[in-house]
């Protein structure tokens, strides 16, 4: 006959192995649940190594880059100059400046134009970078087309782009050889191939990484890293020309 | 000497934030303070703040070297890209008035600061800090601007145009 004492020892039995049968039962479940997921989490994997559209990350909305006047300084010393370039270099002068002509500013200067933000907007088969400053554009074909054949120097060049994994990668050339890269005058020729990279890091931040490639400058391609962050801004209105007072006034900054 | 408030409590970019805090490389806190030692911290901050975007340097227009103070009354606003521009009319000490042509920063930016067109307006008994022109003329960067009612507000000379430069 069982006893109070007995009968509460065998709960306490019971109480005990319920537990390991029950973590047994759950880890079955798991492991079934996961090799059912198995070749979901494959096809997803691969789309993203591959680039595919479906997993491009959401670039649209307005951002900026801290204003760098010299684009060498995050790279801890001067570009690795041709003779030529050293030598324009030198003798370099804002007041050359294009944009002091307000001429236009080139792809890579306008996205480090700080306090001049820019938007991005975005669809599968093209994607426009606007910028605020003198109400400039660029046109990126991210459709898988090449660059042309004969593509005529311009101010902004031919961009194409593509995706992977998390980064749009943005091959541009056909550029004139009339922007600066910076303020403090690195220059380049009409040879220039930038290759630039925008990481999606998260929903506020964009990792940017310009690589400048141009054999008449610099004796081998050079990066720069720099954060791009979302602006809680709209892009507004600019026109360089429509009150400027400023030219008559200029006078060298170099003796 | 530079005592900085707040416009109608728009100016939320006033003392420019050196470590580039903030969306915006200037954004900082807005301050209201008296004392002179906060006043010339803030000074401080508006005159080597980092430089920035805009389509002419501070060195090739202005001089560092040649600080100015102007006062009297404005005769005409020009919130106009790529650079605003007020005129004040300065009284000599023979009572004849020589007109100042004040450059400060692009409306856009000064927007986004708290500006707006009528900030500045004809009429109004202002204090401009800044920086004469190289050539001599009759013209000068603004950093800070003296509204009548006593509050000063960056202008965009030392917070926005990156004058002077370093």
């Amino acid at each position: 006959m069982a006893t109070p004492r007995t009968k509460a020892r065998a709960s306490r039995h019971r109480n005990r192995a319920l537990p390991l049968r029950s973590f047994l039962r759950a880890a079955d479940l798991c492991a079934a649940f996961l090799f059912a997921l198995l070749p979901f989490l494959i096809a997803c994997g691969s789309r993203a190594a591959s680039g595919s559209p479906a997993a491009a990350p959401d670039l649209n909305g307005v951002w900026s880059a801290p204003f760098t006047p010299d684009i060498s300084k995050p790279l801890g010393h001067q570009p690795p100059f041709t003779p030529y370039a050293a030598e324009r270099f030198a003798k370099e002068d804002e007041i050359d400046d294009p944009l002091t002509q307000c001429l236009p500013m080139g792809p890579a200067r306008g996205i480090q134009a700080g306090i001049m933000p820019f938007q991005i907007v975005q669809t599968p088969a093209v994607l426009t970078i606007l910028f605020e400053n003198q109400r400039t554009f660029r046109i990126i074909n991210t459709d898988g087309r090449s660059h042309p054949k004969d593509v005529d120097p311009t101010w902004f060049g031919d961009s194409i782009g593509k995706w992977e994994g998390d980064t749009l990668v943005v091959d541009t050339v056909g550029l004139n050889d009339r922007t600066w890269l910076d303020t403090a005058g690195h220059e380049h020729s009409d040879q220039l191939h930038l290759v630039e990279r925008f990481q999606k890091i998260d929903s506020n931040n964009i990792k940017w990484t310009v690589t400048f490639e141009d054999p008449k400058f610099y004796t081998e391609p050079w990066s720069v890293t720099l954060p791009i962050t979302r602006q809680n801004t709209n892009i507004m209105s600019y026109s360089c020309e429509e009150n400027e007072k400023d030219r008559v006034h200029l006078r060298r900054a170099k003796k | 000497m530079c005592e900085p408030g707040v416009h109608n409590g728009n100016f939320r970019n006033i003392i420019v934030s050196l470590a580039g805090k903030g969306k915006f490389p200037l954004r900082g806190a807005t301050v209201k303070m008296t004392s002179l030692a906060a006043s010339a911290l803030v000074f401080f901050a508006l005159t080597v703040s980092a430089p920035v975007f805009a389509h002419h340097g501070f060195s090739v227009e202005f001089d560092k070297n040649a600080p100015i103070t102007i006062t009297g009354v404005v005769t005409k606003m020009e919130f106009m890209n790529p650079h605003i521009y007020f005129y004040v009319d300065v009284k000599g000490k023979d009572g004849r008035a020589v007109n100042w042509a004040i450059e400060g920063g692009p409306p856009n930016v000064l927007y986004r600061q708290g500006w707006r067109r009528d900030t500045v307006k004809p009429g109004d008994h202002v204090t401009v800090k800044g920086y004469r022109a190289k050539d001599g003329s009759h013209l000068a960067a603004c950093v800070t601007v003296t509204l009548p009612d006593g509050r000063d507000v960056a202008a965009g000379a030392g917070a926005v145009n990156g004058y002077p430069k370093n």
